[in-house]
Protein backbone atom coordinates (compact mmCIF):
# COMPACT_ATOMS: atom_id res chain seq x y z
CA UNK A 1 0.00 0.00 0.00
CA UNK A 2 1.49 3.02 -1.21
CA UNK A 3 -0.14 5.51 0.52
CA UNK A 4 1.35 8.65 2.40
CA UNK A 5 1.14 9.12 6.06
CA UNK A 6 2.01 11.99 8.94
CA UNK A 7 2.90 10.68 12.60
CA UNK A 8 2.27 12.88 15.87
CA UNK A 9 4.71 10.93 18.28
CA UNK A 10 4.46 12.06 22.05
CA UNK A 11 0.75 12.72 21.82
CA UNK A 12 -0.36 15.31 24.39
CA UNK A 13 -4.23 14.85 24.56
CA UNK A 14 -6.00 13.69 27.70
CA UNK A 15 -8.83 12.32 25.96
CA UNK A 16 -10.64 11.44 22.71
CA UNK A 17 -11.83 13.85 21.08
CA UNK A 18 -8.90 16.26 21.82
CA UNK A 19 -6.96 13.40 20.67
CA UNK A 20 -8.70 13.61 17.26
CA UNK A 21 -8.01 17.67 17.04
CA UNK A 22 -4.52 17.00 17.99
CA UNK A 23 -3.93 14.99 14.62
CA UNK A 24 -6.26 16.98 12.59
CA UNK A 25 -4.40 20.10 13.02
CA UNK A 26 -1.60 18.30 11.99
CA UNK A 27 -2.97 18.04 8.17
CA UNK A 28 -3.08 22.33 8.37
CA UNK A 29 -6.92 21.99 7.36
CA UNK A 30 -8.72 25.25 7.07
CA UNK A 31 -10.60 25.68 10.06
CA UNK A 32 -14.53 25.04 9.01
CA UNK A 33 -12.68 21.97 7.14
CA UNK A 34 -11.28 21.06 10.55
CA UNK A 35 -14.25 21.64 12.55
CA UNK A 36 -16.27 19.67 9.83
CA UNK A 37 -13.77 16.57 9.78
CA UNK A 38 -13.93 16.63 13.51
CA UNK A 39 -17.45 16.52 13.91
CA UNK A 40 -18.00 13.67 11.43
CA UNK A 41 -14.97 11.59 13.31
CA UNK A 42 -16.61 12.01 17.01
CA UNK A 43 -20.08 11.38 15.12
CA UNK A 44 -18.52 8.11 14.12
CA UNK A 45 -16.49 7.32 17.56
CA UNK A 46 -20.33 8.06 19.71
CA UNK A 47 -21.92 5.70 17.14
CA UNK A 48 -19.37 3.21 18.44
CA UNK A 49 -15.96 3.45 19.59
CA UNK A 50 -13.13 2.32 17.03
CA UNK A 51 -11.12 0.63 19.54
CA UNK A 52 -9.75 -2.47 17.35
CA UNK A 53 -7.15 -4.08 19.22
CA UNK A 54 -6.35 -3.89 22.93
CA UNK A 55 -4.25 -0.19 22.97
CA UNK A 56 -5.08 0.99 19.40
CA UNK A 57 -8.13 2.86 17.68
CA UNK A 58 -8.65 3.64 14.15
CA UNK A 59 -10.65 6.94 13.68
CA UNK A 60 -11.93 7.03 10.21
CA UNK A 61 -14.64 8.23 7.64
CA UNK A 62 -15.04 9.06 4.06
CA UNK A 63 -16.05 12.94 3.55
CA UNK A 64 -16.24 15.07 0.77
CA UNK A 65 -13.93 17.67 2.06
CA UNK A 66 -10.37 15.85 1.76
CA UNK A 67 -9.39 15.40 -1.94
CA UNK A 68 -6.72 12.95 -1.45
CA UNK A 69 -5.73 10.14 1.71
CA UNK A 70 -5.31 11.48 4.68
CA UNK A 71 -3.72 9.54 7.20
CA UNK A 72 -1.75 9.37 10.52
CA UNK A 73 -0.38 7.98 12.93
CA UNK A 74 -0.43 9.29 16.64
CA UNK A 75 1.48 7.54 19.79
CA UNK A 76 0.71 8.17 23.59
CA UNK A 77 3.46 6.74 25.86
CA UNK A 78 0.39 7.24 28.57
CA UNK A 79 -2.57 6.30 26.44
CA UNK A 80 -5.43 7.96 25.81
CA UNK A 81 -8.96 6.89 27.33
CA UNK A 82 -11.14 6.05 24.57
CA UNK A 83 -13.52 6.81 25.87
CA UNK A 84 -12.83 4.01 28.30
CA UNK A 85 -9.74 1.48 27.52
CA UNK A 86 -7.00 3.29 26.97
CA UNK A 87 -5.17 3.40 24.06
CA UNK A 88 -1.36 4.29 23.13
CA UNK A 89 -1.76 4.42 19.40
CA UNK A 90 -4.24 6.10 17.19
CA UNK A 91 -4.75 5.24 13.24
CA UNK A 92 -6.78 8.45 12.00
CA UNK A 93 -7.58 7.93 8.14
CA UNK A 94 -10.22 10.10 6.07
CA UNK A 95 -10.98 8.83 2.37
CA UNK A 96 -12.05 10.71 0.15
CA UNK A 97 -15.65 10.68 -1.88
CA UNK A 98 -14.86 9.57 -5.39
CA UNK A 99 -17.80 8.89 -7.91
CA UNK A 100 -16.23 5.61 -8.10
CA UNK A 101 -17.61 4.86 -4.82
CA UNK A 102 -15.96 3.53 -1.65
CA UNK A 103 -13.76 0.88 -2.67
CA UNK A 104 -10.71 2.56 -2.41
CA UNK A 105 -12.13 3.28 1.46
CA UNK A 106 -12.63 -0.44 1.85
CA UNK A 107 -9.45 -1.27 0.38
CA UNK A 108 -7.60 0.78 3.02
CA UNK A 109 -9.84 -0.56 6.09
CA UNK A 110 -8.83 -4.12 4.23
CA UNK A 111 -5.37 -3.60 4.82
CA UNK A 112 -5.40 -2.18 7.97
CA UNK A 113 -7.45 -4.76 9.19
CA UNK A 114 -5.17 -7.56 7.26
CA UNK A 115 -1.54 -5.73 9.15
CA UNK A 116 -2.91 -5.75 12.43
CA UNK A 117 -4.49 -9.21 12.57
CA UNK A 118 -1.29 -10.62 10.87
CA UNK A 119 0.91 -9.63 13.60
CA UNK A 120 1.72 -6.10 12.63
CA UNK A 121 -0.84 -4.63 15.93
CA UNK A 122 1.80 -5.58 18.36
CA UNK A 123 4.91 -4.45 16.59
CA UNK A 124 2.42 -0.80 15.72
CA UNK A 125 2.68 -0.36 19.62
CA UNK A 126 6.19 -1.61 20.03
CA UNK A 127 7.31 0.86 17.19
CA UNK A 128 9.85 3.04 18.37
CA UNK A 129 10.17 5.83 16.03
CA UNK A 130 7.66 7.61 13.18
CA UNK A 131 9.28 6.26 10.50
CA UNK A 132 8.92 2.20 12.02
CA UNK A 133 5.12 2.84 12.91
CA UNK A 134 4.77 3.78 9.18
CA UNK A 135 6.96 0.73 7.50
CA UNK A 136 5.38 -1.98 9.46
CA UNK A 137 1.68 -0.35 8.03
CA UNK A 138 3.28 0.04 4.78
CA UNK A 139 2.48 3.13 4.45
CA UNK A 140 5.55 6.04 3.84
CA UNK A 141 6.40 8.01 5.94
CA UNK A 142 5.74 12.12 4.79
CA UNK A 143 7.41 13.38 8.20
CA UNK A 144 11.35 14.95 8.73
CA UNK A 145 13.76 11.63 9.29
CA UNK A 146 15.28 14.05 12.19
CA UNK A 147 12.01 13.81 14.08
CA UNK A 148 13.00 9.90 14.49
CA UNK B 1 -18.98 29.23 6.14
CA UNK B 2 -22.70 29.52 6.85
CA UNK B 3 -24.29 27.38 9.91
CA UNK B 4 -26.86 25.97 7.12
CA UNK B 5 -24.48 24.50 5.29
CA UNK B 6 -22.24 22.89 7.66
CA UNK B 7 -25.25 21.01 8.64
CA UNK B 8 -25.66 19.92 4.89
CA UNK B 9 -21.91 18.94 4.45
CA UNK B 10 -21.90 17.25 7.94
CA UNK B 11 -25.54 15.18 6.99
CA UNK B 12 -23.87 14.53 3.53
CA UNK B 13 -21.15 13.10 5.47
CA UNK B 14 -23.60 11.19 7.91
CA UNK B 15 -25.06 9.71 5.28
CA UNK B 16 -21.67 8.47 3.31
CA UNK B 17 -20.97 6.42 6.82
CA UNK B 18 -24.36 5.14 7.10
CA UNK B 19 -23.98 3.68 3.42
CA UNK B 20 -20.55 2.51 4.29
CA UNK B 21 -21.78 0.81 6.83
CA UNK B 22 -24.18 -1.10 4.76
CA UNK B 23 -21.71 -2.07 2.08
CA UNK B 24 -21.20 -5.85 2.33
CA UNK B 25 -17.51 -5.83 2.16
CA UNK B 26 -16.65 -2.58 4.27
CA UNK B 27 -18.81 -4.37 6.81
CA UNK B 28 -17.26 -7.27 6.63
CA UNK B 29 -13.77 -5.58 7.03
CA UNK B 30 -14.89 -3.35 9.80
CA UNK B 31 -16.23 -7.23 11.53
CA UNK B 32 -12.85 -8.58 10.83
CA UNK B 33 -11.35 -5.59 13.09
CA UNK B 34 -13.66 -6.24 15.97
CA UNK B 35 -15.95 -3.73 15.28
CA UNK B 36 -20.42 -4.01 15.17
CA UNK B 37 -21.19 -2.31 12.11
CA UNK B 38 -24.60 -2.42 12.35
CA UNK B 39 -24.96 -1.35 15.44
CA UNK B 40 -23.12 1.67 14.82
CA UNK B 41 -25.22 1.84 11.57
CA UNK B 42 -28.28 2.15 13.51
CA UNK B 43 -26.58 4.62 15.64
CA UNK B 44 -25.68 6.56 13.24
CA UNK B 45 -29.04 6.68 11.57
CA UNK B 46 -30.52 8.42 14.79
CA UNK B 47 -28.11 10.74 14.78
CA UNK B 48 -29.30 11.84 11.30
CA UNK B 49 -32.40 11.67 11.94
CA UNK B 50 -31.73 14.08 15.00
CA UNK B 51 -29.34 16.46 12.88
CA UNK B 52 -31.94 16.30 9.91
CA UNK B 53 -34.58 18.20 11.61
CA UNK B 54 -32.22 20.79 12.54
CA UNK B 55 -31.70 21.92 8.95
CA UNK B 56 -34.54 24.05 7.66
CA UNK B 57 -37.24 22.24 5.92
CA UNK B 58 -36.72 23.58 2.64
CA UNK B 59 -33.33 22.76 2.41
CA UNK B 60 -33.72 19.48 4.33
CA UNK B 61 -35.95 18.45 1.33
CA UNK B 62 -34.15 19.82 -1.64
CA UNK B 63 -31.31 17.35 -0.04
CA UNK B 64 -33.34 14.34 -0.04
CA UNK B 65 -34.95 14.91 -3.36
CA UNK B 66 -31.16 15.50 -4.91
CA UNK B 67 -29.73 12.41 -2.71
CA UNK B 68 -32.32 10.06 -3.59
CA UNK B 69 -31.36 11.34 -7.45
CA UNK B 70 -28.36 11.83 -7.74
CA UNK B 71 -26.82 9.66 -4.46
CA UNK B 72 -24.74 12.85 -3.85
CA UNK B 73 -26.95 15.78 -2.76
CA UNK B 74 -23.53 18.42 -1.88
CA UNK B 75 -20.85 18.62 -4.07
CA UNK B 76 -16.94 21.08 -3.64
CA UNK B 77 -16.44 23.79 -6.42
CA UNK B 78 -12.78 22.69 -7.94
CA UNK B 79 -11.30 24.95 -10.34
CA UNK B 80 -14.65 26.40 -11.20
CA UNK B 81 -16.54 23.95 -11.53
CA UNK B 82 -19.23 21.88 -10.07
CA UNK B 83 -17.91 18.57 -8.87
CA UNK B 84 -21.24 16.92 -9.63
CA UNK B 85 -22.03 17.68 -13.21
CA UNK B 86 -18.82 18.89 -13.91
CA UNK B 87 -20.17 22.42 -15.41
CA UNK B 88 -18.49 25.35 -15.45
CA UNK B 89 -20.08 27.98 -12.73
CA UNK B 90 -20.07 31.85 -13.80
CA UNK B 91 -17.13 33.67 -13.39
CA UNK B 92 -19.22 36.31 -11.22
CA UNK B 93 -20.91 33.40 -9.45
CA UNK B 94 -17.46 32.26 -8.31
CA UNK B 95 -15.80 35.49 -7.49
CA UNK B 96 -18.19 36.37 -5.04
CA UNK B 97 -17.47 37.91 -2.13
CA UNK B 98 -20.41 35.96 -0.42
CA UNK B 99 -19.10 32.41 -1.23
CA UNK B 100 -20.08 29.73 1.55
CA UNK B 101 -22.08 32.40 2.96
CA UNK B 102 -25.14 31.58 1.35
CA UNK B 103 -26.51 28.33 0.77
CA UNK B 104 -26.10 27.97 -3.31
CA UNK B 105 -26.62 25.40 -6.05
CA UNK B 106 -25.13 24.48 -8.89
CA UNK B 107 -27.43 26.18 -11.46
CA UNK B 108 -26.75 23.53 -13.79
CA UNK B 109 -27.53 20.23 -12.11
CA UNK B 110 -29.22 21.60 -8.81
CA UNK B 111 -27.10 20.15 -6.23
CA UNK B 112 -25.48 21.83 -3.31
CA UNK B 113 -22.13 23.33 -3.66
CA UNK B 114 -19.28 24.62 -1.27
CA UNK B 115 -15.83 26.16 -2.46
CA UNK B 116 -13.35 24.56 -0.52
CA UNK B 117 -10.75 27.28 0.25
Amino acid sequence: MERQCLCKWDMSSKDWKSAISELLKEFSFKTTTENLLQTALETRELAEPTVVHEDIAIPHCRSILVDDFMIIIGKSEEGIPWPEEKVTVIILFITPVKPSGPSEHMELIKHIAKTLRSGGADKVLSAVSPSEAASILKFSYEGNPEND
Amino acid sequence: MIKELEKLISLHDLDVMISDLANKDISKQEKKLGLSPDSAAERLQKMRSKLALTIDRKYRDLYDQLASHYGNAVVPVVNQLCSGCFTQLPTAFCASPERNDQVETCPSCGRFIYWCN
